[in-house]
């Protein structure tokens, strides 16, 4: 142990000795590798930044990773069982989805089939309180908007972390309201915006229309207007027999904890009735890895080219040092200095050079990374508030290692092979 | 009491592109404690290939190397390179300083050689004390480009002295000095043999030669002692 410091002290005065007293040297190592550690820092801060956008895509689209989604078919029953089994339970959520209509009675929808503003999916049915349904042509359009809506038995934000833009979201901890309150998506806020509707709400099936309160605009990453309501809300308008109706367009949706005992309870209730189920499990990981995998491997060959190029100029500087510092190394040897330690100064050194790069490339990655975020953070939401992710700087601080190992190789052999006696030579 | 360096039948054959050539056949040495031996020879009699297997910079082909009665002809180089730094010391006709450390930082370089680990304030004292012994203290953060000739290779010797070795060894040290350099710088070599240090000097210099308890002739590969005229 203690020769082993005695060694290791010894290799780092020497070590820094010989920096200092080739800074020139030092730097110029330090430039022939820099673009390769910068090309391995930026494709690994590229790729984990791309990899974060994507998971929050997913978590956003779909649920968080290792969510089991249940799928199923409506029947007037199967509600009953989910609504029994998730009352009071925080581990799971269920989402009924169903059209609604928000705006002027006895108007077509300006998007019939709640379809995106720019895009008119056509066709869509209009249906009355209590009433018949009909074609959505078959009456003139008018000052109302169509929505999916989704009521929700919870909170759905820890299984599917919906963003708030503006506003608040759903509180599901107070009492029901009267008039159900309900968030929008950013599509469906497009639409009030463009089209001023007086707010009264149709549903299929509902006993009479409701005037909802808007609360706040999320964004779900959806492109089709939606709208988000707490079911007791709704439910006072509207029978849960309705909103099961598959006439009326619903469909539903559990999102349920992994681990949790749910899943099991639920399908096994819901194949006693004979109803259908579709399981899911969120593999966020497998889904990324598909989708990036070749384009970070192509980019991470092309940074590996150019941290070869620097590997050479390492390579270079240090066969030129060490033969020109021949007469010191074999002076070291007749003063006793082992092989080993001479190797590992020429190392030291070069694994130096290359961590100094590393840092270099970090910061000014780091930095750029600030730059960016600060310019066109307002244009483009997902550049706004990026952290350096720390993968890229360990990417950066090995790459410079193994640069330096394997710059610093083969001078560190020709180092510890100097013959003292012929250098010595009188 | 056994000899500080016994040399028995010492062979050494180089072997290069041409035909081997036998530089040393059958070298015969002994060096007691605080002796002074002169080598002399002829230009390329190797006497530089006899300090070179004295110093365990190279093995000999054959004969029996004692040190301090330890056979050390066969000593692998990790045990080799502990030996020069605990027991020898070297001057060389070049004074090799490096020229971008002080004379003491390239005094303290014999200390710092990975071979046990001395305190700093351990090491400054040592390094004075060497620096000291040669009549040059005042130099010591001095670089070598300042430094005359004879500085510089007191400096050398102060290297060699600072491990306090048993034998140091001397390659034509005076070779690039003047006459009254050359002899200042005799004086500091001998002061260490007065401390029980074993001295082999080769020398072309036959007053320097003439200082040392001895002096030997290297012909043929032999050793032969010069009986004084
Ligand atoms: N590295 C070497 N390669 C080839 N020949 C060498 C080498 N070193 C020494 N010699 C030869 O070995 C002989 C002895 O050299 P050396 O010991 O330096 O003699 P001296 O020091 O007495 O002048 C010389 O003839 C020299 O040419
Ligand atoms: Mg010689």
């Amino acid at each position: 142990m203690r020769r082993l410091s005695g060694r290791l002290r010894s290799a780092l005065i020497i070590g820094l000795q010989g920096i200092r007293a080739r800074k020139m040297r030092t730097l110029l190592s330090m430039v022939s590798l820099f673009l390769g550690v910068l090309a391995v820092v930026v494709v690994q801060a590229g790729a984990s930044i791309a990899d974060k956008a994507l998971l929050s895509d997913i978590e956003l689209t779909s649920a968080v990773d290792g969510t089991t989604i249940i799928n199923l078919q409506m029947q007037p029953k199967a509600t009953g069982i989910v609504l029994d089994t998730l009352h009071e339970r925080s581990d799971a959520v269920a989402m009924l989805g169903v059209q609604a209509i928000i705006g002027e009675p006895n108007v077509a929808p300006v998007n019939p089939g709640a379809s995106p503003f720019d895009e008119d999916w056509g066709g869509g049915v209009v249906c009355y309180g209590n009433g018949p349904c009909q074609p959505a042509d078959a009456q003139p359009k008018g000052q109302a908007v169509e929505v999916r809506l989704t009521a929700m038995t919870g909170d759905v934000r820890p299984f599917r972390p919906l963003r708030p833009r503006t506003g608040q979201w759903l509180d599901f901890t107070t009492v029901p309201a009267m008039a159900p309150r309900i968030v929008v998506n950013r599509e469906a806020a497009k639409g009030f915006e463009r089209y001023q509707v007086p707010a009264e709400m149709r549903i299929g099936g509902a006993a009479a229309n409701v005037t909802p309160q808007f609360v706040g605009v999320v964004d779900d990453g959806d492109a089709q207007p939606r709208a988000y309501v707490r079911l007791d809300e709704l439910t006072t308008w509207l029978p849960e027999t309705g909103l099961a109706d598959p006439n009326s367009g619903g469909e539903m949706q559990v999102l349920v904890s992994p681990g949790s005992p749910v899943e099991q309870v639920l399908t096994a209730k819901l194949k006693g009735i004979g109803a259908e189920t579709w399981t899911e499990t969120v593999d966020a990981k497998k889904q990324m890895e598909s989708q990036l995998k070749l384009l970070r491997l192509v980019f991470l060959a092309m940074a590996g080219l150019v941290l070869l190029i620097g590997v050479a100029g390492i390579l270079n500087v240090g066969l030129a040092t060490v033969g020109e510092r021949v007469e010191e190394f074999a002076l070291r040897r007749a003063v006793g200095t082992p092989r080993m330690l001479l190797a590992g100064i020429v190392l030291a050194e070069t694994l130096l050079t290359g961590l100094f790069t590393a840092a270099v490339a970090i910061g000014l990655s780091a930095a750029g990374l600030r730059a960016v975020s600060v310019l066109v953070g307002d244009s483009e939401p997902f550049l706004r508030d990026l952290q350096f992710p720390w993968e890229a700087g360990i990417a950066g601080i090995i790459a410079g290692l193994v640069a330096g190992l394997l710059g610093g190789f083969i001078p560190a052999l020709r180092a510890a092979g100097i013959p003292i006696a012929t250098v010595m030579r009188a | 009491m056994s000899a500080l360096i016994e040399l028995t039948g010492i062979t050494k054959v180089l072997k290069g592109q041409q035909e081997p050539r036998t530089i040393l056949a059958g070298v015969n040495l002994t060096v007691q404690p605080g002796e002074s031996v002169a080598i002399v020879g002829r230009s390329g009699s190797g006497k530089s290939t006899l300090l070179s297997v004295l110093g365990l910079f190279d093995r000999p082909d054959e004969g029996s190397y004692l040190l301090a009665g330890e056979d050390i002809s066969r000593l692998p180089e990790r045990k080799a390179a502990k030996l020069r730094s605990s027991h020898f010391g070297f001057v060389f006709q070049r004074f090799f300083l490096l020229k971008h450390l002080t004379a003491a930082q390239n005094v303290a370089m014999a200390l710092v050689n990975g071979q046990g680990w001395l305190p700093r304030r351990e090491r400054r004292a040592r390094v004075l004390q060497a620096l000291d012994q040669v009549g040059i203290a005042h130099l010591a953060k001095n670089r070598p480009a300042r430094m005359s000739g004879g500085e510089q290779q007191r400096v050398a010797i102060a290297r060699a002295l600072v491990r306090e070795p048993r034998v140091l060894l001397a390659d034509e040290p005076t070779g690039a000095l003047d006459t009254e350099t050359g002899t200042a710088v005799i004086d500091a070599l001998l002061g260490a043999t007065e401390r029980g240090c074993g001295l082999v000097l080769v020398t072309h210099d036959r007053d320097h030669a003439a200082r040392m308890g001895r002096t030997l002739d290297l012909v043929d590969g032999v050793l032969t002692e010069r009986v004084p005229a």
